[in-house]
C-alpha cells in the first residue's frame, strides 16, 4: 500500500468512526459561529444573552500577583484587574489612569533633578470590595518589594527608591537614590491592596503565604478573577463595583493550550476568539480560516549577538572588520521575504520599535559579499590552505553558532551558514532547548558561559523605556559573579559610560541623545546584527470588536471589549 | 496473606528512601528554577542572589535534602542576607506530610498536585476501560478465529495503530473531528480543553471533551495490549486441560471465557499492573496537544521550570504507587492461579 493509499484509507477510517461518534454524543452546545457564518451574518452571544469572549494563552501564568512574577503572561494579565498607575495605548503612549496626570518637570510632578516624583491620584478609585485605594496601597507595595522577608521575583525598580510616603491619601511621593529615567516604563505595574496584605504581613512577617498571592480576587480593574483552575483556565469576570465605565463583556474565558497545533485548530473551529503568540508559518492559514492578524511592535527583535572577548570568543570576532564582513555576507531581506513571508524586516536599530531614540534611523548594511570578501582579505583571513576556509596565523574562520530549537531560528540558521561559507567562512550550527540554552552560568548554559561565537535570541531594550544594560563591563559573568548577565562577555569603556549615563538622564532630550550615541556605536562596531523584526502577534475573531493591542500590554482598553451582536 | 502485605509494605520503605535520594540529586542538577524567573529577559543578578538566598537553593544538596526530607522548623535561616541566621525555618518535610510550596505558583505542593490529580485520572482510567475491554473482545476474537479475514484485518490495524505517534492520531483526529467535522456542518467535537465556557462544567461537557483525547491515547495501546491477548489466548488454547476440558463436554463459552481466559491473563494482569501507577504521570503529549490539564502537562510545565518541589511530589506518587500496585498485582495473581501461594 503506498503511501497516499495509506493516509487516504486512514482518513475514511477516521471520518467514518468521526460520523458513528458524533452521532451518538450528546448535541453540541450552541459554541461561537464558525469564520463563514461570522462573515456572513452577526452572531448573538452565548447562553443567555451572556457575552463570554475566549482568549488562548500558550503558557499558563505562573502567578497573578505583581511582584511575585515576571512572566509575560502575568504581566498582561495585570490590567484586566490590576490597573497601573498610568498606562500604554496603542501608539505605546502613557496616559494616565490611577493618577490625575503623569509626573513631568512642567506639571511640577518631577522634580529638576530628576529624584522626586510627586503623583496625585484620582479620588473615585477603588477596590472590588468598596475600599478605596489610596496613597497608602503605593507605599505599602513598595514596603513589600524591598522587604527581604518577600520572596518578590524582581526588587527592580523598588530598589531604586528612597523612599514612598503619603502626605495625604491621594499624594505619593516618592523618591529615588539617584535620578532614575526608566521610571515611567518600570514603576506601579500593579499594585497590591495594602488593607488585605498589611495585616497578613503582619502576624507571619511575609505575604508569601497570603491567599491573595496566590489567588487575588480583590482587584481594581474593569474585571475580576473569578476562578483559576489550574492547567486548564482562568475565568474573569465583570467587576460590578468599577469604578470607570461599565466593562462591555460578562466574562473573559482564558484557556491554557501549549500546543501551536492546537492553538491554530481551536481558532480556525472558533473555539476562541483570540490567540497569542502565532508562528509565521501558523498566518496564511488563519488568515485563510477568516482570522485578523495583528502585529503589536513589542520593543523585541531577533538578533545575532557576537561574542567579542579575546579570552572567550573566536579571536577573529574582536575585529570590526570581520563582524562587519559577516553583515554584509547574510542576506537578511531574503530571510525575511522567504522565510518570514515578508512580514517583517531587519532591523537596523535595537531601538528598532522607538523611532525617537533610531533618530537619525540607522540603514542596514547591504547584501554585498564581495566586499565582505575585500574586508576579510584586508584583515588577513585568507584561505591559504585551498580548503575553503580562510584562516590567518594557522587559525581557520571557524565559528559555533548556537540557538535554542525554534524552528525559524534552524532555518535561519542554515541560511546563514550556507551564505558565510560562500565567503569563506565555516560556521558550526547548534541548537538547543530554550531552557537549556538560557541556563545560567552555575549551570553551565551554554549561551551564559559563552559556548557559541554566535547567539542568537530575540531581545530588545526595556521596553517602553529605552533602557539596556547587558553590555555592562561589570555583568561579564565568571566563578566569582557568576550571575553576571552580559553574556556577549563585551567589554566597551565607551560604551560602558554611555549605558550608564542613559539610566540617569531624566531630561528626555539629552537621554536620547546619548542612545543616539549607543545606536551608532553598536552599528559601526557591529556588536549586534539584527536578522528580524519580532513583534507579538495576535490572531483576532472579527466577532470580537473593540479590540486594541499595545505593545506594552494586551489589555488596555479590555474594558471596551465588544462580542458582535 | 496478611503478614506477606505487611512485610512488603515494610520493604517499601527503604526502597522509596533510595528512590527519594537519587530523584533528588538528579532533579537537582536538572536546571536553574531562579534562572527562568526573568520572564523574557535573563534575572537581574542582584535578584539571582537574593532568591537563592531565601528559597534555600544556595544551600548544599545533602541540607536541601535534608530540609526536604524533615523540615527546616527545628533551625534559622538567613533571610535577609547579613550572614546571620535570623529566621525560623517554616517547612515541616515529607515525612511530615509537607511537600514544600512549588517554587513557580507560590502554592502548596499538594495542592498543586491535587488539582491536576482528577483530570488526570479521569482521562487515563477511562482510556484504560477502553483499552482493556476493547483488547480483551478483539484480541480474544482473533485467537479463536486464527487466520480469518477479520483477523488479518484486525492485525493490520494493529500494527498501523501501533506505528502512528500519538501526536499525529490527536492532531489529524482533531483536525478532522473539530475543524473539518464543523466546517461541512455535521455534528463536530471540540478541540481543545474540558468544557466550554458558554455550557459551563457539566458531566456532559468533559465527557463530550474526552472523546478525541480517549481515542487517542487508546489506539496506541490498544494495538499492544490486542496483539498481547491474542498470543497468550491462542498460547494457552493449546494447552491439555483446555483440551480435556473441550472433551469433558463444557460448554465452548465456558472453555474459553473461564478455564482459557483466566489463565491467560496472567501475564496481562502484570503489563496492567505496571501500567497503572504509570496512570498517575498522565499522558504528555495527548494532554498537551488537547489542553487537557492533567499531570503530565504539570511535570512537564514545572520540569521546564526546574520547579524541584513539585516535580519532586509527582515522581514520589508514582514511586510510592509503583510499590503499591506491585503488591496488589501479586494478590491478584494468587486470586487467578490457586497454585500461586505467598504464606507457607
Amino acid at each position: 500500500m503506498n503511501a497516499k493509499r495509506f493516509v487516504l484509507t486512514f482518513v475514511t477510517a477516521m471520518v467514518i468512526f468521526g460520523f458513528i461518534l458524533t452521532a451518538c454524543g450528546p448535541k453540541p452546545v450552541p459554541e461561537g459561529p464558525t469564520v463563514e457564518e461570522t462573515q456572513a451574518a452577526p452572531v448573538q452571544p452565548g447562553d443567555g444573552g451572556r457575552k463570554v469572549a475566549t482568549l488562548i494563552y500558550t503558557q499558563e501564568f505562573d502567578n497573578l500577583a505583581p511582584l511575585y512574577t515576571d512572566m509575560w503572561f502575568a504581566w498582561t494579565t495585570w490590567q484586566m484587574f490590576l490597573h497601573w498607575a498610568w498606562e500604554f495605548d496603542e501608539k505605546n503612549e502613557p496616559f494616565p489612569r490611577l493618577v490625575t496626570e503623569i509626573p513631568s518637570q512642567e506639571n511640577g510632578g518631577l522634580s529638576a533633578d530628576g529624584r522626586t516624583l510627586t503623583m496625585k491620584l484620582r479620588d473615585d478609585i477603588k477596590w472590588s470590595d468598596g475600599t478605596p485605594v489610596t496613597a497608602d496601597d503605593f507605599v505599602f507595595t513598595w514596603e513589600m518589594a524591598v522587604s527581604p522577608n518577600n520572596t518578590v521575583t524582581s526588587t527592580y525598580p523598588y530598589d531604586k527608591i528612597e523612599s514612598v510616603t503619603a502626605p495625604d491619601p491621594q499624594t505619593v511621593v516618592v523618591t529615588f537614590a539617584e535620578p532614575f529615567a526608566p521610571w515611567l516604563a518600570t514603576l506601579w505595574h500593579g499594585i497590591l491592596p495594602a488593607h488585605i496584605l498589611r495585616p497578613v504581613y503582619e502576624a507571619e512577617g511575609t505575604i508569601d503565604n497570603a491567599e491573595w498571592i496566590k489567588t487575588p480576587k480583590v482587584g481594581c480593574g474593569p474585571y475580576l478573577l473569578d476562578t483559576w483552575e489550574s492547567g486548564s483556565y482562568a475565568r474573569f469576570v465583570r467587576n460590578e463595583n468599577y469604578w470607570g465605565s461599565r466593562p462591555i463583556l460578562d466574562e473573559i474565558f482564558i484557556r491554557f493550550v501549549p500546543d501551536d497545533a492546537s492553538q491554530v485548530a481551536a481558532l480556525q473551529a472558533g473555539d476562541a476568539d483570540l490567540g497569542t503568540f502565532i508562528a509565521y508559518s501558523d498566518i496564511p492559514t488563519l488568515q485563510q480560516a477568516g482570522l485578523n492578524i495583528v502585529t503589536e511592535p513589542s520593543g523585541y527583535n531577533e538578533w545575532m549577538f557576537f561574542l567579542v572577548n579575546d579570552q572567550v570568543g573566536h579571536p577573529a570576532l574582536t575585529d570590526v572588520n570581520v563582524r562587519k564582513a559577516i553583515a554584509l555576507s547574510i542576506d537578511r531581506e531574503a530571510i525575511n521575504r522567504d522565510l518570514l513571508l515578508g512580514l517583517t524586516k531587519p532591523p537596523a536599530s535595537f531601538w528598532d520599535a522607538m523611532p525617537f531614540y533610531n533618530d537619525p534611523p540607522l540603514q542596514n548594511y547591504p547584501y554585498d559579499p564581495e566586499e565582505a570578501k575585500r574586508l576579510l582579505d584586508a584583515a588577513g583571513w585568507v584561505d591559504s590552505d585551498g580548503d575553503g576556509v580562510r584562516d590567518k596565523d594557522g587559525i581557520p574562520l571557524e565559528l559555533d553558532y548556537g540557538t535554542t530549537i525554534r524552528e525559524i531560528r534552524q532555518d535561519v540558521q542554515a541560511v546563514v551558514q550556507q551564505q558565510l561559507a560562500q565567503v569563506g567562512i565555516k560556521v558550526n550550527l547548534y541548537s538547543v532547548e530554550a531552557d537549556v540554552y538560557f541556563a545560567s552560568y552555575g549551570e553551565e548554559g551554554p549561551a551564559a558561559t559563552g559556548q557559541y561565537d554566535i547567539q542568537q535570541w530575540s531581545d530588545g531594550p526595556l521596553f517602553p523605556d529605552a533602557d539596556l544594560y547587558y553590555w555592562l563591563c561589570s555583568e561579564i559573568p565568571s566563578d566569582e559573579y557568576p550571575a553576571g548577565s552580559n553574556w556577549f562577555y563585551l567589554c566597551d569603556e565607551e560604551l560602558d559610560s554611555l549605558i550608564q549615563l542613559q539610566a540617569t538622564q531624566v531630561n528626555i532630550k539629552e537621554r536620547q541623545q546619548t542612545i543616539s550615541k549607543i545606536n551608532q556605536l553598536f552599528y559601526d562596531k557591529v556588536y549586534i546584527l539584527g536578522l528580524w523584526q519580532d513583534p507579538d502577534i495576535y490572531a483576532v475573531n472579527p466577532r470580537l470588536k473593540n479590540v486594541k493591542f499595545s505593545g506594552v500590554t494586551m489589555f488596555f482598553n479590555i474594558g471596551e471589549w465588544d462580542l458582535a451582536q | 496473606m496478611g503478614r506477606y502485605i505487611i512485610k512488603r509494605l515494610l520493604q517499601g520503605i527503604p526502597l522509596l528512601f533510595f528512590i527519594s535520594i537519587i530523584l533528588f540529586v538528579l532533579m537537582m542538577n536538572m536546571g536553574d528554577p531562579v534562572a527562568t524567573m526573568g520572564g523574557r529577559r535573563v534575572t537581574r543578578a542582584s535578584d539571582y542572589e537574593r532568591l537563592r538566598r531565601q528559597l534555600g537553593l544556595d544551600k548544599p544538596i545533602y541540607t536541601q535534602y535534608l530540609y526536604w526530607l524533615i523540615g527546616n522548623d527545628w533551625t534559622k535561616t538567613d533571610v535577609d542576607g547579613d550572614g546571620v541566621a535570623e529566621t525560623p525555618g517554616t517547612r515541616r518535610g515529607v515525612l511530615r506530610g509537607d511537600f514544600g510550596v512549588s517554587l513557580v505558583s507560590r502554592k502548596p505542593v499538594l495542592q498543586v498536585i491535587g488539582e491536576r490529580l482528577p483530570n488526570t485520572l479521569i482521562l487515563m482510567l477511562a482510556s484504560e476501560f477502553v483499552i482493556i475491554v476493547g483488547s480483551l473482545l478483539v484480541g480474544v476474537y482473533s485467537a479463536l478465529r486464527q487466520y480469518s479475514a477479520l483477523d488479518h484485518i484486525i492485525t493490520a490495524l494493529s500494527f498501523i495503530g501501533y506505528s502512528m505517534p500519538i501526536f499525529f492520531i490527536a492532531l489529524l483526529s482533531m483536525y478532522i473531528f473539530g475543524v473539518l467535522f464543523k466546517r461541512w456542518g455535521l455534528p463536530y467535537l471540540p478541540t481543545v480543553g474540558m468544557f466550554d465556557p458558554q455550557a459551563g462544567k457539566t458531566t456532559a461537557q468533559v465527557l463530550w471533551h474526552m472523546v478525541l483525547p480517549v481515542l487517542s491515547i487508546s489506539i496506541i495501546s490498544f494495538a499492544a495490549y490486542s496483539r498481547y491477548i491474542r498470543s497468550t489466548m491462542l498460547e494457552v488454547l493449546g494447552q491439555d486441560y483446555i483440551r480435556t476440558a473441550r472433551a469433558k463436554g463444557l460448554p465452548r463459552r465456558e472453555v474459553v471465557y473461564v478455564h482459557a481466559l483466566k489463565n491467560a491473563s496472567l501475564p496481562i494482569v502484570t503489563v496492567v499492573g505496571l501500567d497503572l501507577p504509570l496512570l498517575l504521570g498522565g499522558a504528555v503529549v495527548t494532554e498537551r496537544i488537547f489542553a487537557w490539564p492533567g499531570m503530565g502537562r504539570l511535570f512537564l510545565d514545572h520540569v521546564s521550570r526546574s520547579d524541584l518541589p513539585v516535580v519532586m511530589g509527582i515522581l514520589m506518587m508514582i514511586a510510592t504507587a509503583v510499590v503499591v500496585f506491585q503488591i496488589l498485582t501479586d494478590i491478584v495473581y494468587a486470586w487467578l492461579d490457586p497454585r500461586i501461594r505467598y504464606e507457607k
